[in-house]
């Protein structure tokens, strides 16, 4: 009797504190703010297809010029919403520090957003290749493909892989670097450097560099930053471009940055960097570089496009002048950005359906096209758009970066194993800049590695 | 012997006033941090940035604060708490339960379970992370505090600190108990409970304190703007292009100082708590 | 009978290795096992639901070649352990992770425990100020001291380099300099704990032995080595395993500041799996080196239990 009423009340009392555990449970879900609840239907491939009524998308963008602004996305949004009544939308901005671990884990934990906005690096190298992106042939319409292998084929070229659209673009680029105007002035410096066309040779940089070493007037000439993998384009397009070397093969098969042109670029470097000419930092990456820049530390900085310069214009008390990476034969290179639009396949048609609207409005809709490629600073990749800035009070920011769109290089950003050559690019600019290890040997490093990791 | 003592006290003064100037040396390294994350979170750009340090801000401004809470810095705040009590609640509640019997009761399994949870002890949860977002997955709590606070609860060091602490009731008290009829759960909760207090108060602020800090968790569990932590915040607020230290100090201002007002409010509770909880292991 | 079994339990709780339950009559043994399951099975829910479960799925996916695609996942036996093993990433990171631990528990040990002996038997006031100040990096929170280290740190515009007149010096991007500036911020914020638990500790050493040693003439490092020591060994022992604990998991210090560079001075395993799972995507690989991580860990944690108790 004693007994049975003993264990009775310890039932009663664990299943208490379950009870308590679950009640816990419910009381904080309930207070965990519900904007950010997309765990539920979104990524669930159980989850129904919301039959003709109300459809919820989840868009995820990259901070590609004021895409990664709060009340401009709020905005564009809003519009849209108010034309399409049963859609409404979630956004999330990511940054380049952090995002790629957020959509991995949102890919892993079911998450992953409707629409994400990026580069093919990203939308077709990475997630399309591993099924996870919704084809997008029926965007790439005959005219559309026209239209945008008028301005550059290699554009439709990088969107697709093995026959399928993974992205639809919206926006191009190139990316430079910028001089300190000021400084490059006062210096002297400026003998080096050609106006007109933005360029400059291998052998005027080393002079420049050095007569702003020489000058006093900055704390460091320039900074060759390696402490991450952020805005390693222009480290790439800097290495690349000093003696015409490339960064892949043609048929981006193959990793190529051991060739001699490249390995001799690497030594110059290293001998800059000896003499003081440049300065190398393993603990920096663009951010904090950009910021030494803007700061008037640093004379030069080694990743700029019209976004960077936006994004600072507040900052800087000079003139930021873009220029193109120094070239031994006249004819830089330039990496190029391109950015636009995935779906991630949630297995619901519905929202399938409706984000490609939404990307068709973005990126189609005439009046609203040429909006959204102002937004991203950057200039459309249709034709028929023109220049889209015209008019506008940028018109003269805008003209600056678009002297340098000649430029734009390969794109080889859709070679395989991207996210492993990435980390070891870096590493292995550590390792020559601050490391004391051979060019030749660290960059053969790199391409074993680089290239093993292509599969 | 004796020679070696009259020389210790023949320098003691002079080994205490080394001493105490080591000391308070320490103390402004230890509290400097804390100020230039203050004071920095009130200095434009120009001087964050400027070569010479500016020791106190000159001109200070709000425009950091300005700019921070443009991002919901309020929610981050909120979530760092949400989660933070949450975690702390439901660990105090199970650990407790479970440390007392680890302690007190004889069972088949004892040994081994004690086993698993000293080596489970010191396990880092990026160890186990991907396995459970797959979870997280299943129950549908990814993106959400509740992929951050129920890895916390399961973690076993709380069973451990309860159980050190459960050992130290005399069984006297217990066999007492028993004999005046009382049940398990009422021995429990009026005979137990009462003495494992102190306990329960270390636990709970080395859990609270561990979940706010637990950024690796954070970072992987909670993917929405709106679900992150304020740890989450400050460190996104770095982003790729720019590094902006009078933001993020604004944000590690916010941040920091309501659990450092908290701790110096309450900090005889507090050093209490997490001594008794301890000296007694 | 039942009496019985619980007093001689209760009497010698830790000697009966042999046979917890001697005494103790079946019936007794069953209600005991099944009332002692019961406690424990809230905490156990969580527990087996969020450490064990993951695990052992954690072992499962290590036999695997696993990423983004959950549609290419096949099984590759030991191959992600074969691969680890001729990794030198992977060694790089194993050695920077035993440099942190066996640099970190000692040093955040001992050091606390002089803090600790030194203000222990000062005024109370006194005695709360150093102790809330060594207390103030824990609730700043890692992050935000992380940060702000990031911002001193900076080469050029960073308070450490103006201060010592070294402009350019960068602190972070040095193999020689990098870990250390880590182990540093790790031990600023590891060192608050400690110090509030030795305090106690010694506070609530048995006086009387202490003066009954002084009477006897003994030194005050005898005094110490000999009384005190033993007596605060279980606080020890504490400490030992949240230093541990803590140092094995320093992440936020490594993310934030360095990224596992320069030539990876600052990789450690944790920040390796990490980067493998959430930069390469490749889950298997990941998880192999985290089942070789637990088991480190667990022998790691047995040795040092065995070694506490044995000593006490």
């Amino acid at each position: 009797m004693k007994k049975s009423k003993r264990i009775l009340a310890l039932l009663l009392g664990a299943s208490m504190s379950l009870g308590l555990a679950a009640c816990g449970g419910g009381g904080g879900t309930t207070t965990t703010p519900a904007p950010g609840n997309s765990n539920t239907p979104a990524a669930n491939e159980s989850s129904t297809p919301s039959a003709g009524g109300n459809v919820e998308l989840t868009i995820w963008t990259y901070p590609i010029g004021k895409f990664g602004d709060y009340d401009t996305m709020q905005g564009l949004i809003d519009e849209y919403t108010a034309a399409n009544p049963g859609v409404s939308i979630k956004f999330e901005l990511l940054d380049y520090t952090n995002g790629d671990t957020q959509v991995t884990s949102a890919i892993t934990s079911g998450t992953a957003p409707d629409i994400i906005m990026e580069g093919p690096e990203r939308l077709v190298t990475n997630w399309g290749a591993n099924n996870l992106m919704v084809d997008l042939s029926d965007l790439w319409t005959e005219e559309a493909t026209a239209d945008i292998a008028a301005t550059s084929q290699a554009v439709v070229d990088a969107c697709q892989m093995d026959g399928k659209y993974y992205e639809y673009p919206l926006c191009m680029t190139t990316h430079c670097m910028a001089i300190n105007y000021e400084v490059f002035e006062e210096a002297g410096a400026l003998q080096y450097i050609d106006e007109e066309t933005r360029t400059w040779t291998t052998d005027n940089f080393v002079k420049a560099m050095e007569t702003i070493r020489d000058s006093g007037l900055v704390s460091v000439p320039g900074i060759v930053y390696c402490g991450g993998q952020g805005g390693d384009q222009g480290t790439r397009a800097l290495v690349n471009n000093l003696y015409s070397g490339t960064y892949t093969n043609a048929d981006h098969t193959e990793y190529t940055a051991n060739s001699t042109e490249n390995v001799k670029a690497l030594e110059l470097i290293k001998s800059m960097v000896d003499s003081g000419a440049l300065n190398a930092n393993a603990g920096f990456q663009a951010a904090d570089e950009l910021q030494q820049f803007a700061n008037g530390t640093a004379a030069v900085t080694f990743c700029w496009n019209a976004s960077n310069k936006a994004n600072y214009a507040s900052q800087v008390a000079f003139t930021p002048y873009a220029m193109a990476f120094p070239t031994d034969d006249g004819k830089p290179e330039l990496c190029g950005g391109i950015w636009g639009f995935g779906i991630f396949d949630n297995g619901d048609q519905a929202k399938i359906d409706a984000a490609k609207d939404f990307i068709r409005y973005i990126c189609d809709d005439p009046e609203q096209a040429k909006e959204s490629v102002q937004l991203t600073g950057f200039f459309p990749v249709r034709a028929s758009l023109g220049n889209v800035y015209e008019g506008t009070e940028t018109e003269a920011d805008a003209a600056e970066f678009l002297t340098l769109m000649p430029y734009m290089g390969d794109y080889y950003n859709v070679i395989g194993g991207w996210t492993e050559q990435r980390t070891n690019w870096w590493n292995m600019l550590q390792k020559i800049l601050t490391g004391g290890v051979d060019a030749q040997t660290a960059a053969d490093e790199f391409v074993t590695n680089s290239n093993a990791a292509i599969g | 012997m004796n020679h070696a003592k009259s020389k210790l006290s023949g320098t003691s003064t002079g080994y205490k006033a080394i001493t105490v100037v080591i000391l308070i040396l320490l103390a402004i390294f230890f509290i400097f941090p804390l100020y230039w994350i203050v004071t920095g979170s009130f200095k434009d750009a120009m001087t964050i940035n400027a070569r010479v340090p500016q020791w106190f801000p000159l001109n200070p401004t709000l425009e950091n604060y300005a700019k921070l809470f443009k991002n919901p810095a309020g929610q981050w705040l909120l979530n760092t708490v949400i989660m933070a009590v949450g975690a702390l609640v439901l660990t105090c509640l199970t650990a407790a339960l479970a440390g007392y019997a680890l302690a007190k009761k004889r069972f088949y399994g004892r040994a081994l379970l004690f086993t698993i949870i000293i080596c489970a002890m010191a396990l880092p949860k990026q160890v186990i992370v991907i396995p459970l977002l797959r979870e997280m997955k299943i129950l549908h709590l990814a993106d959400t505090l509740w992929a951050v606070i129920l890895p916390t609860v399961g973690w076993p060091f709380g069973v451990f600190l309860m159980k050190q602490f459960s050992e130290t009731i005399p069984n006297e008290i217990l066999e007492a108990a028993r004999v005046d009829g009382a049940g398990e759960l009422r021995t429990f909760f009026s005979v137990v409970f009462p003495m494992i207090k102190p306990g329960i108060g270390a636990l709970a602020i080395f859990t609270f304190v561990n979940s706010w800090n637990d950024y690796f968790l954070q970072l992987i569990m909670l993917t929405s703007r709106t679900n992150w932590t304020i740890s989450l915040g400050i460190a996104r607020l770095q982003g790729e292009m720019s590094s902006d230290f009078g933001l993020i100090m604004a944000g590690a201002t916010l941040a920091a100082i309501p659990i450092v007002a908290v701790f110096i409010a309450f900090q005889k509770y507090f050093t209490q708590g997490i001594a008794m909880g301890a000296v007694k292991g | 009978m039942a009496q019985n079994a619980v007093a001689t339990a209760g009497k010698k709780p830790r000697k009966e290795k042999k046979s917890q339950f001697s005494g103790m009559s079946k019936a007794l043994i069953r209600r005991e096992t099944i009332s002692a399951y019961l406690f424990l099975l809230p905490s156990l829910v969580f527990f087996i639901g969020f450490v064990v479960i993951p695990m052992i799925m954690c072992a499962v996916f290590s036999l695997q070649e696993m990423g983004l695609d959950s549609s290419a996942n096949k099984f590759i036996g030991l191959a992600n352990y074969v691969k680890m093993a001729q990794d030198s990433t992977f060694w790089q990171g194993f050695v920077n992770t035993v440099i942190i631990v066996v640099v970190a528990v000692p040093a955040v040990t001992a050091f606390s425990l002089w803090v600790s002996s030194a203000i222990y038997q000062m005024k109370t006031v006194t005695r709360s100020f150093f102790r809330c100040v060594f207390y103030l990096p824990v609730v700043t929170g890692t992050v935000a001291v992380t940060v702000v280290w990031k911002w001193m740190f900076n080469p050029y515009n960073g308070l450490l380099n103006q201060i010592f007149g070294t402009t350019g010096y960068d602190w972070l991007g040095n193999s020689a300099t990098a870990i250390w500036c880590i182990i540093m911020i790790l031990f600023t914020t590891s060192i608050g704990q400690p110090i509030v638990l030795y305090v106690a500790a010694l506070g609530n050493v048995d006086q009387s032995l202490v003066e009954a040693a002084q009477v006897d003439g003994a030194t005050k490092l005898q005094v110490f080595w000999k009384i005190k020591w033993p007596q605060i060994m279980p606080t020890t022992l504490y400490i030992l395993v949240i230093t541990t604990i803590n140092s094995f998991q320093c992440f936020a210090l490594i993310q934030l500041l360095t990224s596992g560079g320069p030539n990876g001075a600052t990789n450690t395993i944790m920040y390796y799996i990490f980067q493998m799972a959430y930069n390469n995507q490749n889950f298997g690989y990941a998880n192999a080196m985290g089942v070789v991580l637990a088991i480190i860990i667990a022998i790691f944690s047995a040795i040092q239990f065995k070694f506490a108790k044995t000593d006490n």
